[in-house]
């Protein structure tokens, strides 16, 4: 008998059915395998149903426990509120009162999945981390291990990933990334996985159900709220339309909720953070070509005057663009012009379906 | 691969022979409050436990009331004493190194109107005498000291702090959880209003334990109910985990033999870890303590992680309180004795019990020098990166 051990694999519990497919693959695989659920959030203030359904709710660690037992691997929940609060809630609730639109999810991979987890597997003698993120790691065409979008594109997460530190990139298993999500469900169907229905996780984790600007209504108090509002006017005409409570009640390309008796339908095509005026105006003025992206993270090599598919947002299906160095970033020329290009969301390239990097779009 | 367990202050594994007579046990199923035969077999087999535990603690039988354990009992103290006199002695002391079910007790009361003081304890263990004389008075209406600290086996000088309470006349209230079943002792001795007593940590079933009230001490009901405990505990008693406490409660003559096999077992281990893994150091390892307790720090290790890394290899003991796990704060006990966030956070404990073989523990030690020496050797790597 070969007394060599088997890898180990430290696999990252949400409670979902794709983490936990995946946890339930490696096991089957033959892989030691050890679960974890970062817990990251205090829920205990939250409604029974609330959180459910969402990423690392307690009853999700429930979720996550109850099938850790069941493939019989030992499983362990680590406190990460501090550093979440501190990594995702805080700068998210800011990039709202500076008038963007944040991506926490980034953040919560950067700073938790991919920083506090890649420790944890380095201490507790794990060969890899593996999640339940749709994508893939392959060699690429240098034979070198690189990111790739998974099979599914409907719900390929790389998007959330160009942050990672290219080094830990051979550390890692995505081990439902070259399937579908029916696929995923009908697997922990047949292994009995009590979260084979559960509901996909939709939404940020911790805003819930209430809406992300009731979830900062709870978290900064109401007179730091009250010094973001302020005036909505037209774009370009500069006429007044009205007044707001507050820059973080809005997103670029919102035409709901502007609380605007006005005959046409109007969006929000830009927030002044400095002066707190929201603009709204007609729908061709949310279409641009450019778009500076700064603080870029590249996982493979790149090259200036490329062109390459861009995605702005999450579920953007994504375009050309050609990439520029400018001064501050790089600058991305689009081919065609691109609708609501948003800051504080990420512009991610990638090449022949391989993630190449990314970076924060600036306006 | 081997299972090592070492963290019988957390709880303890169900004794061996208790374990072969619960399923006898099964069959008294009749209510005790029943004048029936059903009802009347349970009844006896309950007041003859009653009238052995006290005799093991020189106390009498009606000073016994049965319950669900250490966490019920300090409620019921807590909050029977503070409902009764209150109004004319609202002011409390506590230690500053209680169990939360005493903490929280007293956080409740004090948002009640309470005075509620922390008595500071040092890092040695040493309880500050000086400052419960400075601060008694006619208006304190009790102190609570507990017996023995479940993280560090510090064992506190109860009956001088029983009579400087006294001196004042405030009641005593102790939590003796952590000491039952590991040192020797008599009630009667420690001049005590109130005792608290868990049936886990002595080898029985959880969920059980019972309530030590001095004779004409104020007290109220946590539960109403019916008659059951001379009206002082309503609900059903749980007779299997009052038949389980009892089989041990038989046992308690074996308490000061397995004291000194025990404590040698720790002294070997403390020792051995001393002599063989740099920077480490025992908590309050200058007073008394219990013998079975060891609370290190290990300076540049992350305890959660050293709790999982052993965990893995099969060992099972404590960062902290068990209760307090999954909790990021470092273990409130600790920091009151003066420890840093970080040395806090750098703790291990490793409670030793009655079934601890030299073997076992020799196998930790090596797993733990192992562990040790990989966990500081990753973060002197990721120091260096950064």
């Amino acid at each position: 008998m070969s007394t060599e051990r088997k890898p180990r694999v430290l696999v990252a519990m949400s409670g979902g059915v794709d983490s936990s497919v995946a946890a339930a693959m490696l096991v089957e695989q033959g892989y030691d395998v050890v679960g974890a659920t970062m817990q990251v959030w205090d829920y205990s203030s939250c409604s029974i149903d609330e959180g459910n359904g969402t990423c690392c709710s307690s009853l999700d660690v429930d979720d996550a426990r109850s099938v850790a037992d069941l493939i019989g691997i030992p499983f362990y929940v680590l406190n990460c509120e501090a550093k979440f609060k501190a990594a995702v809630i805080d700068p998210f609730i800011q990039a709202y009162m500076d008038g963007q639109t944040p991506l926490p999810c980034v953040n919560c991979n950067t700073f938790l999945k991919f920083d506090h987890l890649i420790q944890k597997m380095k201490e507790l003698d794990c060969d890899y981390l593996a999640t339940g993120h749709y994508a893939q790691v392959k060699n690429d065409e240098n034979g070198k291990p690189a990111i790739y979008t998974s099979t599914d594109d409907w719900k390929d997460q790389t998007y959330f990933l160009f942050t990672l530190n290219p080094e830990i990139v051979p550390h890692l298993l995505f081990p439902i990334g070259g399937m579908k999500k029916p696929q995923v469900r009908e697997y922990a169907e047949k292994k009995g996985l009590v979260v084979a229905k559960k509901k996909d996780s939709t939404g940020i984790c911790f805003v819930g159900s209430q809406g992300y600007d009731k979830f900062i209504e709870t978290q900064v108090p109401m007179s730091e709220l009250k010094k973001k509002s302020g005036l909505l006017k037209r774009y370009p005409s500069e006429e007044i339309l009205g007044r707001h409570q507050g820059i973080h009640h809005y997103t670029y390309g919102q035409s709901r909720g502007l609380g605007l008796t006005h005959h046409e339908k109007l969006f929000v095509i830009k927030i002044d953070a400095v002066t707190n005026t929201v603009w709204v105006g007609d729908e061709e003025y949310l279409y641009s070509q450019k778009a500076l992206m700064v603080e870029p993270h590249w996982l493979t090599d790149w090259s200036q005057d490329q062109t390459y598919e861009v995605k702005i947002r999450y579920q953007h299906k994504g375009a050309l663009a050609k990439l520029k160095k400018v001064d501050g970033g790089f600058e991305l020329d689009f081919v065609e012009k691109q609708r609501a290009i948003t800051p504080g969301q990420a512009a991610v390239l990638y090449q022949n379906q391989k993630l190449v990097g990314g970076g924060w779009i600036k306006i | 691969m081997a299972k090592v367990y070492l963290d019988h202050n957390g709880t303890t594994p169900l004794d061996p022979e208790l374990k072969l007579k619960i399923p006898d046990f099964l069959d008294l199923w009749g209510n005790p409050s029943s004048i029936h035969w059903a009802g009347r077999e349970t009844k006896s087999r309950i007041q003859k436990i009653r009238h052995q535990i006290a005799e093991s603690f020189g106390i009498s039988p009606l000073e016994i009331i049965f319950n669900s354990g250490g966490s019920e009992g300090n409620n019921t103290v807590i909050k029977s004493v503070f409902q009764i006199l209150g109004h004319e002695r609202p002011h409390f002391l506590v230690s500053s190194v209680e169990h939360p079910s005493v903490m929280k007790s007293y956080e409740a009361i004090k948002a009640l109107g309470a005075h509620v003081e922390k008595i500071p304890v040092s890092r040695s263990g040493q309880i500050d005498f000086e400052f419960i004389q400075s601060r008694l008075s006619e208006k304190t209406a009790m102190v609570s000291v507990m017996l023995a600290n479940n993280e560090t086996g510090s064992i506190y000088p109860i009956k001088a702090l029983a009579d400087l309470a006294h001196s004042k006349g405030a009641l005593f209230h102790c939590d003796a959880v952590q000491g039952f079943g590991k040192i020797p002792f008599q009630l009667k001795d420690l001049g005590v209003d109130y005792a608290t007593f868990s049936a886990h940590k002595f080898y029985a079933l959880k969920g059980t334990g019972f309530l030590y009230v001095k004779k004409g001490s104020p007290y109220v009901n946590l539960v109403h109910g019916g008659g059951q405990e001379r009206h002082r505990r309503g609900g059903t008693e749980n007779i299997l985990g009052i038949l389980s406490l009892g089989f041990m409660a038989e046992k308690l003559s074996e308490v000061s033999l397995q004291f000194d096999r025990i404590e040698k077992l720790r002294n070997y281990f403390e020792a051995r870890i001393l002599s063989e893994i740099p920077d480490v150091v025992v908590n309050s390892a200058q007073g008394l303590r219990l013998p079975n307790t060891s609370s290190l720090i290990l300076q540049d290790v992350d305890g959660e992680t050293l709790l999982m890394s052993l965990d893995l290899k099969g060992f099972a003991v404590s960062t902290g309180a068990a209760c307090s796990s999954g909790n990021p704060e470092p273990s409130p006990v600790l920091l009151a004795l003066g420890l840093s966030r970080e040395e806090a956070q750098s703790s291990l404990r490793v409670s030793l019990g009655w079934q601890t073989s030299q073997a076992e523990v020799d196998l930790f030690i090596e797993t733990l020098k192992s562990v040790v020496i990989r966990l500081r050797s990753l973060k002197e790597d990721s120091k260096v990166i950064r």
